[in-house]
This record gives C-alpha cells, sequence and structure tokens, in this order.
C-alpha cells in the first residue's frame, strides 16, 4: 500500500517538476497554479504512504535508507511550499523538485522490499535520524536558493534579460534563502552528527572510522561549518556563497551515495 | 434601435500636428458636450481628449450623423474643416467599440504599450461627461465594466510592470540586485542631468540617502540641495564606495574616474555586500573591469537602453496575454449588453401580469369574505404560480432571441402581443 501511494506522489513530483520548470520559462499564471496544485497532492500522498508504511511495518519509518531519504524529500517539499507561500520566491519549486525526483527516483525499489529490517530501534538513533532529516531537507532548498542565485547573478552580469531573469526573484531575497536554510540546518546537523556518533561510538566502538557514510557525513559538515563560517565572519556573501552551498550539496549527495554503495554499518 | 459606437482618430492614424489642435481643454470638451446631447443625434456621449488621441464614444441611433456632428463641433474650435479629418477617423459599434474601448482604457492602444496614464484619463473623461449629465445607463455599464478589465490586465499580467525609460530601468535594476532599497544609500558623482535624473527616480523609491559628489564643489552642494541630499569632497569618492550601495556616475571625464583596483578594495572594506554602478557617462566614468569583479554590477547607457528593449519585448509577450484577457471580457460584456436590451420587456411584461393577478386576486377575495388565511394563502400561490409558469416561455425566448442577434424584433412581438406600452420600456404605474 505504501508503495504505491509512494509512486503516486512521486509520479505527481515528476509532472510538477516538469511544468515548474516549464512555467520558469512560459510565464502562465494556470501552469504556476497547477504546478502548487500538483506539488500539494503529491505531498499529501507522500504523507500518506509514509504514514501507512509506518502502520504496515508496526515501526517508526525513519530507520532504512530509503526510508530516510524519503522522508527528507516530504520534508523538502513542505519546506518549499511554505517558503513559496511565505516570500517573494515564486518559483522556487522549479529548482527544488528536480533534486526531489533525483533524490526520489531511486527510492522504490528500496521501499518496496519489506525484507531488510533495521539493526536498531533505539531511541537516539531516532532521535539522531530526526535532526538530521530536517537538516537535509533545509539544505536541499539551500541547494536550490544556490542556484536560483547564481543563475540570476550571471543574468544581472551578462546584462541581457532573458525569461528567467524576470521570474526569478532578486539577488538578495536569494541570498538571505540560501543564508537561513544553512543557518537552521546546521544545527540539526552539528546536533544529528554528534548525536550518532556518540550512540555507534557505544554501539560500534571504533569501527564507526570504517563506516563510509559516517565518513562522508563528516565531510559534508566541515563545508557547511566552513560556509557557516565564512558568512558570520563576513565575507562569504553572494555569488562565494552560491559556489560553496553546491560543493556542500554535493558532500551531501556523495554522503547518500556512499550510504547506498558501500555496505557500512548504517546498511542501505 | 440606438447602437453603441467609438469614433476618434489616435496616434495611429492622425499625426501629431492634428492630435495636438484638437487636444480641448475641460471646459471646451464640456461644452461640445452639450451641444452634442442637445441636438438630439445622441442618447449618450462622452469625450476623450488627450495627447494621443480624441475619441467620442456614444450611444446613436445614426453614428455616422452623430460622428460628423461631434467632429465638426471640435475641429471648429480649431478652424478644421470636417472633409479634412473625415480621412483620419475611425468608427467602431456594437461589439467592435467595446472592444475598442476596454483595450484603450487598458492601455493596449496607447504609444507606450502598458503606460499607466491613459486609465486615469479615461475615467476623467468619463467623470466630465458624467458632470455634464451626458452619460446614460449604457456608457455607465460600459465604462464601468472598462475600468474593471483595466485592472485585471494590470493585475494579471506584468504589462505595466517593466520599466521603459533609461532611468527607470536603472531602478529596477537595482530592486533586482537589493530587493527592498530600504536601507540603501545612492552616490551620486558628477553632475549630469541623467544622472540626476537617475538619483531622483531611486531617492523617490523610499526617501533614499544620497551622496552628491563632484569635482566643482560648490556644485556637488548646489545639487545635494536639490536632491535633499549631503555633498562629499571628491577626494573621498573612494572611501565613499565602502559606505553606499547604488553608485551613479554621470562626468564629463575623459577616461574613468573609477577603476576596478579601488572597487575591488572597496568590496573587500564592504565585506562582498553588493555594489551597483550606474554609469550614464559617455565616455564611460566606470572602468569595463568592473563588472567582472563578484557582487560588483556596472550597467553603463547602452547596457540600459539594452534593458529597456528586453523590457519592450516582454511588455508585448504580455499585451498578447493581456489581449487575449480583454477579448474573453468583450465576449461577457457583450452577453450583458444582450440582456440588457431585453430586460425592460421583461420588467414590464412581468408587471403586467402581476397588476393583472393581482386585480382578479382581490376581487376572488372579496366574493369569499369567510376564508381563513390557509385559503388565502393558497390562493396566492396559486396565482402566481401561474404567472411564473406562464412568463417563463417567453421570458426564456426573449434572452435566447436577443443573444442571437434577434432580439428588437422580439421584443416588438412581445410588447404587441401582450399590449406593453412604449415598445417594451417599463410602465409607470401610480
Amino acid at each position: 500500500m505504501n508503495a504505491v501511494l509512494f509512486d503516486v506522489a512521486l509520479t505527481a513530483y515528476i509532472v510538477a517538476a516538469i511544468s515548474a520548470v516549464g512555467s520558469l520559462f512560459g510565464r502562465r499564471e494556470q501552469l504556476s497554479r497547477f504546478t502548487l496544485l500538483l506539488t500539494q497532492a503529491g505531498w499529501i500522498c507522500h504523507t500518506c504512504a509514509i504514514l501507512a508504511r509506518g502502520v504496515e511495518l508496526h515501526r517508526l519509518p525513519i530507520l532504512t535508507l530509503a526510508e530516510v531519504v524519503s522522508v527528507v524529500i516530504w520534508a523538502a517539499v513542505l519546506f518549499e511550499l511554505w517558503v513559496e507561500r511565505h516570500s517573494e520566491i515564486r518559483v522556487l519549486g522549479a529548482f527544488v523538485l528536480p533534486v526531489v525526483l533525483a533524490l526520489g527516483l531511486g527510492l522504490p525499489t528500496g521501499l518496496r522490499s519489506l525484507a531488510f529490517e533495521p539493526q536498531t530501534q533505539s531511541g537516539w538513533v531516532v532521535v539522531h535520524v530526526s535532526l538530521l532529516l530536517v537538516g537535509l531537507a533545509a539544505l536541499i532548498l539551500n541547494f536550490g536558493g544556490a542556484l536560483m542565485y547564481l543563475l540570476q547573478d550571471r543574468q544581472l552580469k551578462a546584462k541581457h534579460p532573458g525569461a528567467i531573469y524576470y521570474r526569478l526573484p532578486s539577488l538578495e531575497a536569494l541570498d538571505r534563502l540560501t543564508l537561513t536554510t544553512l543557518a537552521v540546518a546546521f544545527p540539526f546537523l552539528t546536533v544529528g552528527l554528534a548525536l550518532g556518533m556518540v550512540s555507534a561510538g557505544h554501539g560500534w566502538g571504533n569501527r564507526l572510522l570504517f563506516d563510509p557514510l559516517a565518513l562522508f557525513s563528516i565531510v559534508m559538515w566541515l563545508v557547511y561549518a566552513a560556509m557557516l563560517s565564512g558568512r558570520a565572519l563576513g565575507h562569504w556573501r553572494g555569488r562565494r556563497a552560491a559556489y560553496f552551498a553546491i560543493a556542500g550539496f554535493f558532500a551531501l549527495l556523495l554522503t547518500l551515495g556512499a550510504g547506498v554503495l558501500f555496505q557500512g554499518r548504517h546498511g542501505s | 434601435m440606438a447602437s453603441l459606437f467609438v469614433t476618434g482618430m489616435s496616434h495611429r492614424t492622425a499625426p501629431l500636428e492634428v492630435r495636438e489642435q484638437l487636444a480641448l481643454e475641460e471646459d471646451k470638451v464640456r461644452q461640445i458636450l452639450g451641444d452634442l446631447s442637445g441636438r438630439g443625434l445622441l442618447t449618450e456621449v462622452m469625450i476623450l481628449s488627450t495627447c494621443n488621441r480624441v475619441e467620442v464614444y456614444g450611444v446613436a441611433e445614426v453614428p455616422g450623423e452623430a460622428r460628423s456632428a461631434a467632429f465638426s463641433l471640435l475641429g471648429a474650435q480649431r478652424g478644421l474643416r470636417l472633409p479634412d479629418l473625415e480621412a483620419l477617423l475611425y468608427t467602431r459599434t456594437e461589439e467592435d467599440a467595446v472592444l475598442h474601448v476596454f483595450r484603450v482604457a487598458a492601455s493596449l492602444d496607447s504609444m507606450v504599450l502598458g503606460e499607466p496614464q491613459i486609465l486615469g484619463q479615461v475615467k476623467d473623461a468619463f467623470a466630465l461627461a458624467q458632470s455634464s449629465s451626458t452619460v446614460g445607463p449604457l456608457l455607465h455599464t460600459l465604462m464601468t465594466q472598462a475600468f474593471n478589465v483595466a485592472k485585471k490586465v494590470r493585475t494579471e499580467t506584468e504589462i505595466g510592470r517593466l520599466a521603459v525609460s533609461v532611468s527607470f530601468a536603472a531602478v529596477e535594476l537595482a530592486r533586482k540586485i537589493f530587493g527592498s532599497l530600504e536601507g540603501k544609500s545612492v552616490l551620486l558623482v558628477g553632475a549630469g542631468e541623467m544622472g540626476e535624473l537617475a538619483a531622483r527616480h531611486l531617492v523617490d523609491q523610499g526617501s533614499l540617502p544620497v551622496y552628491v559628489t563632484n569635482r566643482t564643489r560648490s556644485r556637488a552642494e548646489e545639487l545635494a540641495r536639490a536632491l535633499a541630499g549631503t555633498a562629499v569632497p571628491f577626494d573621498q569618492l573612494d572611501a565613499s564606495m565602502e559606505s553606499v550601495d547604488i553608485v551613479i556616475t554621470s562626468t564629463a571625464a575623459p577616461e574613468p574616474i573609477i577603476r576596478a583596483a579601488e572597487v575591488q578594495r572597496a568590496m573587500h572594506a564592504r565585506r562582498s555586500r553588493p555594489l551597483f554602478f550606474i554609469d550614464i557617462a559617455v565616455p564611460r566614468n566606470v572602468e569595463a573591469a568592473v563588472n567582472g569583479l563578484p557582487n560588483v554590477f556596472c550597467y553603463d547607457v547602452d547596457d540600459l537602453r539594452g534593458v529597456v528593449e528586453s523590457n519592450l519585448r516582454e511588455r508585448q509577450r504580455e499585451a498578447q496575454r493581456a489581449e487575449a484577457l480583454v477579448q474573453r471580457e468583450v465576449e461577457r460584456f457583450a452577453e450583458r449588453l444582450k440582456d440588457l436590451e431585453v430586460v425592460p420587456t421583461i420588467v414590464s411584461l412581468r408587471e403586467k401580469l402581476e397588476a393583472v393577478r393581482r386585480a382578479e386576486v382581490d376581487r376572488a377575495l372579496a366574493r369569499l369574505p369567510n376564508a381563513d388565511a390557509e385559503t388565502r394563502r393558497i390562493i396566492e400561490a396559486l396565482s402566481e404560480a401561474i404567472i411564473n409558469k406562464v412568463l417563463h416561455a417567453p421570458t426564456v425566448k426573449l434572452r435566447d432571441s436577443s443573444r442571437q442577434g434577434h432580439g428588437p424584433r422580439w421584443i416588438e412581438l412581445i410588447s404587441e402581443l401582450f399590449g406593453l406600452r412604449g415598445g417594451g420600456k417599463p410602465e409607470r404605474r401610480e
């Protein structure tokens, strides 16, 4: 049941992503409204899918990697809808939804196999994962905002305004989006990773060092930490901050990739 | 049957020499409105007179006659003869007239597509006609709807939102960089007129603090007073770049006075906060390499013109959407107009039957002195049901036929059949 619902949600996201990118170039009010509706519909289906999985398995549906990614993109879509509603950034979907898809398209297989059961259900692990979820979802928006910033920056530098120039909001608004999302994500990321280390330290001993996912997530944390301190000190704003946001996001993708490819203690 | 018409000349049909002569002041227009409605050719009339168009909107039995009368009166004010004007005039009637009025009000027929003044001018012309009592129900409905359509076009399309002048394009770019301009400040370098204009537009956006510098100190002070700003010594130009957000340059210097190296230093001091140069000077005052620095944007006059051109193209694209919107509104309005045509007949038919019903019911009740409340209620309800059933078919038929363009024939037929006085106009009853 949950897998079917998830497929429906994913299909809605696919169409919404195409329509969002289309409305970025096409300037059609109806298309924007259609995108919003589809995204909302997809998100509701996704919510049901997550709940259904929890009910079917009689446990929290955030313990396998596929489940975690599913909830991360669920939260990212929620954040995206919230930002679009409460700011002048109306076309965020065109940048966030494709990322959501890139992460989500690999999930159905992971979600269908009910065979793999998580090794642990301890309370600390749940908190560790939940905190990271929020952080990762905010970082997806951070990445979307950085992409938009670079596009708008290029438009302004090139001095030949095209369709995208008219549709994208001001650089200031985009810079604020990347800063806010980073500021929200970082504490969650930090505490989430720290909790992971502590609980893994208890359970795994020094084998922690040989878990690829754990290693990559430390690299990712370092990139974001550098970015936040750069911004706090003042010099890294605008374009440079956007480049860093993109670098950080690649570290994030590598981290997830490492979790999938290498069979570490996190499992796949 | 009187019909709605529009007649006149605009920048599309008449040269400026003629238009400017016919752009009349209010008193003259008022006088002509009075004259025209006094002649009995038109039942309703208003005159729109701007430097880009002179148009008469009215309701007349014979629009051609009304048009001749209107333009001989208008021409007479400036010694222009009607035959000379005829070739410049266009006339539209009925739905085409509605379309024309909607397009004019929505600024789709303007010289600069989407310019905002025209709507105000149309509103003024309408108010003038209202105060001269030459507006009747048809023009009133039409103009109210035209204002709604214009507003809809403005909110649902971006036609009026993009700058079409160089100085406003600069303001718009500043908004694309800084978002809200609140808390931002402006430095004006040099005393060129265009620079001053751009600075003024920026300052108007939210009373931004403005600093003025010039090689001649007294000139800087003078300009600072005019802009309610602060004069800054010319040798502090580099230091000023560290604190302000927008720099407008318009000096007559033969070579760049702002170099990339200095800007880079300033950017360091600004902790990379964005800096926007608007270089209106020719030759340019800001080195081209400045635009290559991160978070620095530099637009010269040609760049700004390029933006204006893009904006105009964008407005044209938006105009296509606006045209479709207006077309839909015209169709809706035409339906309403046709309904309007048959409404008096329907009303008087209903009144007529109601009078008959009332009289007959009263008579019947007079003969039933012992009838209880329930019986009376039943008699009332019965008689009402009968006239509603009788009315249903002719009402539907009238509405349908008018939508198909046969309204007048059916109005006449039904008026004859039911003995409605005044050919469909509601009966006056004491």
